[in-house]
C-alpha cells in the first residue's frame, strides 16, 4: 500500500469516527439529567414561559428531527446558537481554541525539551546519580496533582517573588505576530506593519503569562515521557543491532543517538500525539487555576448550564482534533517506520 | 482633543458644583443627586416627583474628575451575554448595568431611586405612569424617547417582540406598555393592582434603543452595547474581558473611572492572588479562609455586606416525617446556627428566623431566631411520632458560599439527636434545580438545601415562588399563608399590605416549613486605591467608585 492510499484509508476511517462522535454526543443530551430550560428561564418561571423558551430553542421537537437538523446544519458549518449566550456556538468555540492550543503546544514543548534528553541521560548513565535524579524527578512529576502544582507555582513564583503574573492570558500568540504581519482573507491582504518593539513587548507578555500554566500542565507529561524514553532507550541499547554496530566499531555517539534513539522515539511520538489530544480536552484544572480562557473552561461552564449547542460543538471540535492528530501521528509513524504501511 | 474638551467640561462642572460624592455613593439618586427622593422600597408609595434639576446646579463638595483612573473588577464568571434583557445572572447584570439603565434603580442600601424616569405614579389599578427624563442620550448619540422605553418593556413581557425574554416573570403581572399621547411619558399596564410594580422596575428592565435593537441580530445584540449608562463599551472578548470607557455625555456627572475592565476567574484562590498582586482592583466572593490573607497583605481590604440571598433547608410538607410541624420545628431547634455562622462562615453571615430578610418589606421584627436546644428538639421529635426517623439532606456543590460545609454541619447536628439520623447527599446543582422546578412537587427530594436571592426587597417575591401552594419551586402549602399573600397582592394600601406579609411570616416561622439558616454575605476584596462600599443587592456599581485619598 502506498503512503497516499494509507492516508486516504485513515482519513475515511476518521470521517466515520467523527460521525460516531457527533451521534454519541448528541445522544448524551437524552441520557443526561437536568433540563436546559432550568438555566435559560429563572428558577421561578411560569410553565408558560418555560414552554415558550423551549419552543424558541427548538427543544420541543422530536429527537430524530433535532438530530437530522443538527447533522444537516453541522455539515454546513453551523453548530447552532448557545442557549445561554444567544451567540453562534462555533464563534464561541473557535474564539477559545487558540488559547487551548497555545497551552497544549507550550506544555508539549516543555515536556519534549526536558523529557527526551533526561530520558536519554538516564538510560545511558544507568545506576549513576544522574539516573537516580531523573527517575526521582519523573516519580514526583507523575504523582503531583496538577492543581496543587499550579497553586504552589503561583504562590512561590508570582506572589512571593513577583516573577510571573498570577493568571490570565493578556495577549494571544497570533496577536503578538499581528505586530509583524497582517494577514487578512477578506479581502485577501498581506501587509507588514513591522512594529518590532510592540512585537517584543507582546511576545514577552505572552511568555510571562503562559510559562506557569505550561509548566503546570506539562509536568506530568514530562515525567511520563522521561520514563518512556528511558525504558525504550534501555530496551534498544540491549538489542543485537546495537551490539553489532559497536562490534563493527561505530562511534558510541552514532550508535546511541542515531540508531537507538531513533527507534526509541517511535513509541514516544505515538504517546506525544495522543497526549496532545488529551491536553486539549483535559486542561480544565490548569485553565481554572490560571483563569486561562480556553476550551476546557468553556466546556465545563457549558456542561454546568446544560448549554447543549456549546457542549456538542466543543466535544466535536475536541473529538475531531483527536482524529486529526491520530492520522498525523500514523503518518509520521509510517514515515519513521515504513513497515507500518504494509 | 476630545480629551481636552472633557477636561474643561469637567472643570466647568466642578465650578458649578458637580454631583456630590455622597450622591455618587448612593449610586442612583435621580436628577443629579441634589435632592433626596422620598420613595421607599414599598411598592405602595406610588408617587414621587422631583424638580428637574440640572446636573451643573448640584451643590457639591466634589473635586475634579481624575484624568486617569482605570479600575479592574474580577468576578467568578464572565457575562453570558451583553443583551441586558436576555439573561438572568448576577455576573451578567453587574457588567451590563454599567452601560444600560432602568427607569428606576436602587441606592447602596436598596432604596428605590429615580433613573430614567423622573416621576412615577399610579393612575388607576393596573396602570402606572412613568415620566421619562429629558436630555438623556444613548451611546450612539441619539436621544432617549418614550418609544424606546415602551419597546424595552414590551420586549420583555410580550410574546413576539424580538425575543422570548427569560425576564418576563421578573416583571410579574405587567402586560405591556405604551407611550402617552402628547406627553413624554409611558403607561405600564398590569393585571390586577400589582402593588410591587415600582419595586420590580427598580430592579429589572433595562432600557434599550428601539431602532438599534431592531437593526441587529440576536447574536449582535449579545455582543455590542448601546445604552444610556455611565460607561460605554470599548471592547468585548467573550469569556476573556469586557472593557468600558467613561461616557462623557452621561446625563449625570460622568464617572470618576476612566477605563473599567471586567474579567473572570472561577477559582477563588486565583482571584485572591490577582488582588494581592495588584492585577485587579475588586474581587467578588472572597472565601472565609482567605479573608485574613487579604487583610494582612496591606494593599487591600475586605468589604462585606449582608446580601439579599437567604440559605435554607426546605422540608417538603407532604412527606413523612416532614409532614409534622413538630418534627420540622425540632429540626430548627436541633441546628446550632450561631456555631455554623462562626465556624463555617467566619462570622460573615446573619441568622434568619423567617423567609423574609431584615430590611425587606413585610419583614416581621417580632419573630425571633430558633435557639439551639437539643433536648427540646428530641422532645418534639418524640411528640411528632417520628422518633427513629432517618433523613437525607440534598445539597448542591459549589453553588452557594460553603454550601456543602453548611449542609454537613446541619446534618451532623441533627444526627447528634438521639432519635433522628441524618446524612448528606451531594448533588450537582443542575439536576437538583431541574427536579425542583419541573412543576411537580413530588419529583424533588424531601429535604434539601438551596438559596434564594430576592433583589426586589419585598417579601412576596420569596414567599410566592417558594412557600405558596402554586409556587414554581414550592415545598409547602398552607391555606392561611395563601390567603394572606393573595390579599397582600391585591391591596394598594402599604400599611395593610405590610401587616398581611408580617402575619404570613409569623405563620411561616411557627410552622417551620424550612430550617432557617443564614443570610449570605457578599464579601469583596478591594484594593486600597479604590474608594467603594459593597452593596446589598450583589451589584457592583462602578459609578460609585472614586480614587481613594492619597492614592
Amino acid at each position: 500500500m502506498s503512503m497516499g492510499r494509507f492516508l486516504l484509508k485513515r482519513s475515511v476511517q476518521g470521517v466515520f469516527v467523527v460521525w460516531g462522535v457527533v451521534t454519541a454526543v448528541f445522544a448524551l443530551r437524552y441520557v443526561t439529567p437536568g433540563n436546559p430550560i432550568t438555566f435559560v428561564a429563572p428558577l421561578d418561571a411560569s410553565q408558560q414561559l418555560r414552554e415558550q423558551i423551549a419552543q424558541e430553542l427548538g427543544l420541543n421537537r422530536p429527537f430524530y428531527v433535532q438530530y437530522f437538523d443538527y447533522i444537516f446544519s453541522l455539515v454546513q458549518g453551523d453548530m447552532g446558537y448557545s442557549y445561554i449566550q444567544g451567540v453562534e456556538a462555533s464563534q464561541l468555540i473557535f474564539a477559545r481554541l487558540p488559547a487551548t492550543l497555545e497551552l497544549a503546544v507550550a506544555a508539549s514543548i516543555v515536556a519534549v525539551v526536558i523529557s527526551i534528553p533526561l530520558g536519554v541521560i538516564s538510560a545511558t548513565r544507568r545506576h549513576e546519580p544522574a539516573d537516580y535524579a531523573a527517575t526521582s524527578f519523573s516519580l514526583v512529576g507523575i504523582s503531583t496533582p496538577n492543581f496543587w502544582l499550579g497553586i504552589m507555582l503561583v504562590l512561590i513564583l508570582s506572589v512571593q517573588f513577583g516573577l510571573f503574573p498570577t493568571s490570565r492570558r493578556a495577549v494571544g500568540f497570533l496577536e503578538s505576530f499581528g505586530n509583524l504581519v497582517v494577514l487578512s482573507f477578506d479581502p485577501l491582504r498581506f501587509a507588514l506593519p513591522l512594529n518590532v518593539t510592540e512585537f517584543f513587548h507582546d511576545i514577552v507578555t505572552w511568555l510571562a503569562h503562559i510559562t506557569l500554566p505550561a509548566i503546570t500542565l506539562g509536568t506530568y507529561f514530562t515525567a511520563l515521557i522521561t520514563r518512556l524514553t528511558r525504558s525504550g532507550m534501555l530496551d534498544e541499547l540491549g538489542k543485537p543491532y546495537v551490539r553489532s554496530s559497536r562490534a563493527k566499531g561505530l562511534p558510541e555517539t552514532l550508535v546511541r543517538y542515531k540508531h537507538a534513539l531513533r527507534n526509541t522515539l517511535i513509541p514516544v511520538i505515538t504517546v506525544l500525539g495522543l497526549q496532545l489530544g488529551t491536553l486539549i480536552g483535559g486542561a480544565v484544572i490548569t485553565e481554572a487555576v490560571f483563569a486561562w480562557p480556553g476550551l476546557g473552561t468553556l466546556l465545563i461552564n457549558a456542561i454546568n448550564s446544560r448549554d447543549w449547542p456549546l457542549i456538542q460543538g466543543s466535544l466535536i471540535v475536541i473529538g475531531t482534533g483527536f482524529v486529526v492528530i491520530n492520522i498525523f501521528v500514523d503518518a509520521l509513524y509510517a514515515y519513521i517506520n515504513p513497515q507500518v504501511v504494509h | 482633543m476630545a480629551h481636552d474638551e472633557g477636561t474643561s467640561r469637567r472643570k466647568f462642572l466642578t465650578a458649578a458644583g458637580a454631583a456630590a460624592a455622597t450622591a455618587s455613593v448612593a449610586g442612583c439618586t435621580g436628577g443629579g443627586g441634589s435632592q433626596e427622593t422620598t420613595t421607599t422600597t414599598t411598592a405602595t408609595d406610588t408617587t414621587t416627583t422631583e424638580a428637574d434639576t440640572q446636573t451643573g446646579a448640584d451643590t457639591s463638595e466634589e473635586g475634579d474628575l481624575p484624568d486617569e483612573f482605570p479600575v479592574t473588577i474580577t468576578q467568578g464568571q464572565m457575562p453570558t451575554t451583553l443583551d441586558p434583557q436576555n439573561h438572568r445572572s448576577t455576573p451578567t447584570d453587574n457588567v451590563v448595568l454599567h452601560a444600560y439603565e432602568g427607569l428606576l434603580g436602587r441606592d447602596q442600601k436598596g432604596k428605590v431611586v429615580q433613573k430614567l424616569a423622573t416621576n412615577y405614579e399610579r393612575q388607576e389599578p393596573g396602570r402606572v405612569r412613568f415620566q421619562i427624563r429629558e436630555g438623556v442620550t444613548f451611546h450612539n448619540g441619539d436621544q432617549l424617547t418614550p418609544e424606546d422605553v415602551a419597546f424595552s418593556i414590551n420586549r420583555i413581557v410580550k410574546k413576539n417582540v424580538s425575543i422570548a425574554s427569560p425576564q418576563a416573570d421578573q416583571l410579574a403581572g405587567v402586560t405591556g406598555a405604551k407611550v402617552v399621547d402628547g406627553q413624554r411619558a409611558v403607561d405600564v399596564m398590569s393585571e390586577g393592582i400589582n402593588p410591587i410594580v415600582f419595586s420590580l422596575f427598580a430592579t429589572y428592565c433595562d432600557i434599550m434603543q428601539k431602532s438599534w435593537v431592531q437593526e441587529r441580530s440576536k447574536s449582535e445584540i449579545a455582543q455590542q452595547m448601546n445604552g444610556t449608562g455611565p460607561f460605554k463599551l470599548e471592547q468585548y472578548q467573550s469569556g476573556v474581558q469586557v472593557e468600558f470607557s467613561r461616557y462623557e455625555d452621561y446625563w449625570r456627572r460622568p464617572p470618576a473611572i476612566t477605563t473599567l475592565t471586567f474579567r473572570a476567574a472561577k477559582e477563588s484562590s486565583t482571584r485572591v492572588n490577582q488582588l494581592l498582586e495588584g492585577e485587579t482592583d475588586i474581587i467578588v466572593n472572597v472565601p472565609p479562609q482567605s479573608i485574613s490573607r487579604v487583610r494582612n497583605a496591606g494593599a487591600a481590604r475586605i468589604s462585606a455586606v449582608p446580601s439579599t440571598r437567604i440559605i435554607y433547608n426546605a422540608m417538603k410538607y407532604n412527606v413523612e416525617p416532614f409532614s409534622s410541624p413538630k418534627f420540622r420545628r425540632a429540626m430548627n431547634y436541633a441546628v446550632d446556627l450561631q456555631s455554623i455562622i462562626q465556624n463555617v462562615l467566619s462570622g460573615f453571615a446573619d441568622p434568619t428566623s423567617q423567609p423574609t430578610l431584615e430590611g425587606f418589606f413585610g419583614y416581621n421584627p417580632q419573630v425571633s431566631v430558633y435557639p439551639h436546644n437539643k433536648s427540646k428538639a428530641e422532645q418534639l421529635v418524640e411528640e411528632s411520632g417520628h422518633a427513629g426517623a432517618s433523613i437525607t439532606l440534598h445539597t448542591p456543590v459549589g453553588r452557594y458560599l460553603k454550601d456543602v460545609e453548611i449542609a454537613q454541619a446541619v446534618a451532623n447536628q441533627i444526627d447528634q439527636l438521639s432519635n433522628v439520623s441524618c446524612s448528606v447527599k451531594q448533588r450537582e446543582f443542575a439536576t437538583l434545580a431541574g427536579e425542583l422546578t419541573d412543576g411537580n412537587i413530588d419529583t424533588g427530594p424531601a429535604f434539601y438545601l438551596i438559596g434564594w436571592g430576592n433583589a426586589t426587597f419585598d417579601a412576596s417575591q420569596t414567599i410566592i415562588p417558594l412557600l405558596t401552594s402554586d409556587g414554581a419551586l414550592t415545598s409547602y402549602s398552607n391555606e392561611k399563608v395563601d390567603n394572606l399573600i393573595d390579599q397582600a397582592q391585591s391591596t394598594g394600601d402599604s400599611q395593610k399590605r405590610d401587616n398581611l406579609l408580617r402575619q404570613a411570616n409569623q405563620i411561616l416561622h411557627d410552622q417551620a416549613p424550612w430550617i432557617y439558616l443564614n443570610r449570605q454575605y457578599s464579601v469583596y476584596g478591594v484594593r486600597n486605591r479604590v474608594e467603594w462600599q459593597a452593596r446589598r443587592d450583589e451589584r457592583i456599581d462602578a459609578y460609585a467608585m472614586e480614587p481613594a485619598e492619597g492614592q
